[in-house]
């Protein structure tokens, strides 16, 4: 019952990732979504797994502590405008999450599952979570917004991770981890450097490096 | 068990003498003397080996999987070359190009120069598919970073990217083998195949074996990067490019050929066809060069033509069950092989001496220089009645091998292929003769040319040593090869299995009268000369000293007014493929002034493929758009992907069923 839910809400914030017009929001959506996901392991009733205990309280401090904090801190730095920006508009992004929702279900329904999985809804969440981070990767302009598709984009690779969670290595879910917050970070550090060279996030500036 | 771990540590040496010279500071000394005793240890080991002693393995594991290293007479027959010519090379290099040069880089050229000669020991005791094309690759690069080394002259630049390209090519085809090959084996461990099962797939690994290493070999239509390459690299690494490198592809032939379990009968044929071809064409083109390293680097085509010519031989020799035809063309190509090995490094040592000389790679300009150069040119002289197979040298034995063995050959009743290969043979010979006359009359003889050829003089005695060694061992070889009888027999037994011993029994007795007849006319000609120089000799005048060479009496003008090496080669015209040439008419009594001039374009390479591949390369620009720039195009590019693969994957199950 309790991982539905938290599943159902992963779904409901994908829609409002694509949605929401205001940088803010979307990274609030983004933290939210990561930290329900910190939590998802628990209500699965894995808690007598030590190392997915230790797992579970990394991710939610990393994903609801430490990229927030790393977020703000760019924020602050690059004086960012509120708005998203979006080269699609908010409508058909959302139409298009939808597709990719509806894609995702017909596509995990075709999918042969591991025989006693119980959570039939982690397979088309994780991929219309990953499609969603997909979107956002490639129809926002700014480059902190990229970094919030990327967040989303990793939270869908951890969601299918939970499918494997108890024959995956600790090593590998530590990896992804670890991946995720210095592809922040280091994202954090070129956008600055992006705004130092060209006085403005906007990734279209970019396209004059090209040679 | 000792051998194969005296090789490896060979390769070890040589590895950590290249480590150190990359150091910011070199241990010159101790990096040559590491270089040194690492061809000392594989030279030994190799020997024991030929000598009598018995294959000796090497098994350990590679993530898991088995692997094989193993030192047998045909790794040996390769070794032995390559330590020769890999260690002479490190000596040479030393004052040829010193670590500190204001040009290219002296550690940058030591550190790659160590590590091919470790990479190609590795892969001659390679037992093992993986390993083989780890070491393949790793002797591939650094000959890349090798003919690169004046990587600051564009025509170099250009002459190291078509030869990556090229290898790169034959590495793709070589790994196609090397899976199909651990198909038919069960494994990456190369070993013997005892019956044929489908000939589809070993007449497969046999192509991909011919293309794959054909591009290394500098086969017909894949040599075009050969010329360039060697001429642009530095002499001492021309030397070893040329004397080993290439014979690698020859080396890849024979070895994977004697792990299948049979060669069909035609396809010796057709490669003995091919080797004459290149022969050929090799040497045709050699004839139409000015500029000599390019000069040396075609004879290095024509006599890779000539060892294929034998390895064909060979293989129709096994195809047909006929050990005397086996003997004579695997024996005729390794020993070749050895001869070109001597005296192709001495000849392009002795073209690094006259480049480090004089500076110029045109022989136009030079001239005179046995004069200016004594010492090279008579260490050099060997290497030139070598190359074109006169006796008592030692090319001159190898190539009457494959003579015996096509006549036999012709005899059996295989005849178009050895009739083409005798023809080609005699005329590959005989044109190999002019190109060479061309090549020492046009630098050593006659007077300089042009300024540079004025001061030039013998490089330093550590460069003369090895140039020495190679002179001697020429000679050495060409008059002591009865002894060499028992060791080729050896190898032969490797590159096709089942061979008895015949060359011992048949030719000692011919190679001990040829011996005789050799040493005979040698110590007449040493008479002959002692007459000439008996002291009543020199009682001409001696204003007669001062006249310049071929003066003829016009004293002044003679430089200009002498035979060039352009107009020597120009009566063998119609045998040089790539030659074009501007002649002005000539019109009336009087005509004006007027100037001819030639030039050269490498047929395969430089006429056909060029254009093409630009053509190409232009139309390929088109794709250009698809990179635009935006990060979030790729992204999307990404996610069409993505969603393609997911597509397909649910669509899969509909449309096949």
């Amino acid at each position: 019952m309790m991982p539905d839910l938290l599943i159902a809400l992963t779904m409901l914030s994908n829609f409002s990732l694509v949605a929401t017009s205001r940088v803010s929001k979307a990274i609030q959506f983004a933290v939210f979504q990561g930290v329900l996901l910190g939590l998802m392991p628990l209500a699965m009733g894995l808690g007598r797994h030590f190392h997915i205990v230790l797992l579970a309280i990394a991710a939610v401090t990393v994903k609801g502590w430490l990229i927030p904090f790393l977020f703000r801190r760019a924020l602050k730095q690059v004086h960012i405008q509120r708005e998203v920006d979006p080269y699609i508009g908010y409508t058909v992004s959302l139409m298009l999450c939808a597709l990719g929702t509806g894609l995702s279900l017909v596509l995990a329904h075709n999918l042969p599952l591991k025989p006693g999985t119980e959570y039939t809804l982690l397979v088309p969440a994780s991929l219309a979570t990953l499609f969603t981070g997909f979107l956002l990767l490639v129809s926002r302009r700014k480059a902190l917004t990229q970094v919030v598709g990327y967040l989303v984009l990793e939270n869908g690779i951890y969601l299918f991770g939970l499918l494997l969670v108890e024959d995956m290595p600790a090593l590998v879910e530590a990896g992804i981890l670890l991946d995720l917050f210095v592809g922040i970070f280091v994202m954090g550090i070129v956008i600055n450097h992006i705004r130092v060279a060209f006085d403005s996030t906007d990734t279209r500036h970019l396209a004059e490096l090209k040679d | 068990m000792l051998d194969v771990a005296l090789v490896l540590a060979s390769s070890g040496c040589w590895f950590a003498g290249a480590l150190l010279s990359a150091s910011s500071r070199p241990p010159e000394r101790l990096a040559t003397g590491l270089g040194l005793l690492g061809s000392l240890l594989a030279l030994g080991a190799s020997i024991h080996l030929l000598l009598g002693g018995s294959a000796s393995g090497l098994t350990f594991r590679v993530w898991g999987l088995p692997a094989r290293l193993e030192l047998d007479a045909l790794s040996a027959a390769f070794l032995l070359p390559l330590h020769l010519v890999g260690g002479l090379g490190l000596i040479y290099g030393q004052r040829y190009w010193p670590v500190q040069t204001p040009w290219g880089s002296g550690r940058f050229l030591r550190f790659f120069y160590g590590l091919l000669v470790a990479a190609m020991t590795l892969l001659f005791i390679a037992r093992h598919g993986l390993v083989f094309l780890v070491a393949w690759e790793l002797m591939a690069v650094s000959a890349f970073f090798l003919v690169g080394t004046e990587h600051e002259r564009p025509e170099v630049r250009r002459a190291s990217w078509v030869y990556l390209a090229c290898t790169h090519t034959g590495t793709l085809l070589l790994t196609a083998m090397v899976i199909l090959m651990a198909q038919r084996m069960g494994g990456l461990t190369w070993i013997a195949l005892p019956v044929s099962t489908s000939p589809l797939f070993e007449g497969g690994i046999l192509v991909l074996a011919l293309a794959g290493f054909g591009f290394k070999a500098g086969v017909l239509p894949l040599h075009f990067w050969l010329p360039s390459a060697h001429a642009s690299a530095p002499s001492h690494v021309s030397a070893i490019l040329s004397a080993v490198m290439l014979k690698t592809g020859i080396y890849g032939l024979l070895r994977v050929s004697s792990l299948l379990p049979g060669i069909p009968r035609g396809v010796g044929g057709a490669l003995l066809a091919l080797g004459a071809l290149t022969a050929v064409y090799g040497v045709g083109n050699a004839l139409a060069q000015r500029d000599y390293k390019r000069l040396l680097a075609y004879s290095s085509i024509e006599n890779l033509g000539i060892i294929l010519m034998g390895v064909g031989l060979g293989w129709t020799g096994r195809a047909t069950h006929d050990p005397w035809l086996m003997a004579l063309g695997f024996g005729g190509a390794l020993f070749h092989i050895w001869n070109h090995s001597l005296f192709k490094s001495l000849l392009f040592y002795g073209a690094g001496a006259v480049l480090h000389a004089t500076g110029t790679r045109d022989m136009e300009a030079l001239g005179g220089l046995a004069r200016r150069m004594p010492r090279t040119a008579l260490v050099i002289f060997p290497a030139v009645l070598a190359v074109t197979a006169l006796p008592p040298f030692n090319a001159f034995l190898s190539e009457w091998f494959l003579y015996r063995g096509l006549f036999s050959s012709l005899a059996r009743g295989y005849p178009w292929s050895a009739a083409l290969g005798l023809v080609a043979l005699a005329l590959a010979g005989g044109l190999a003769a002019v190109a060479f006359a061309r090549f020492f009359g046009t630098l050593f003889l006659g007077s300089p040319r042009s300024e540079v050829a004025e001061h030039a003089h013998d490089p330093a005695f550590s460069m003369l040593l090895p140039m020495a060694i190679l002179a001697g061992l020429c000679l050495a070889v060409g008059l002591g090869s009865f002894l060499l009888l028992p060791l080729l027999d050896r190898v032969v037994a490797v590159a096709a299995p089942g061979a008895p011993a015949l060359l011992d029994r048949g030719l000692r007795t011919d190679l001990h009268l040829l011996a005789g007849v050799e040493l005979g006319l040698l110590v007449l000609v040493g008479a002959g000369i002692a007459w000439l120089r008996r002291p009543e000799g020199v009682v001409a005048d001696s204003a007669q000293e001062d006249l310049p060479t071929w003066g003829c009496g016009y004293a002044t003008t003679a430089a200009r007014a002498q035979y060039t090496g352009s107009s020597f080669a120009d009566a063998w015209a119609p045998v040089q493929p790539g030659l074009r040439r501007r002649m002005p008419h000539l019109r009336g009594l009087f005509p004006g002034g007027a100037s001819f001039r030639q030039a050269f374009r490498e047929p395969i390479g430089e006429v056909f493929l060029a254009p093409r591949v630009a053509r190409l390369a232009e139309r390929l620009l088109r794709f250009r758009r698809l990179q635009p720039g935006h990060l979030s195009v790729y992204l999307l590019y990404v996610l069409l992907t993505l969603l393609a693969v997911f597509l397909w994957m649910l669509l899969r199950t509909r449309l096949l069923g």
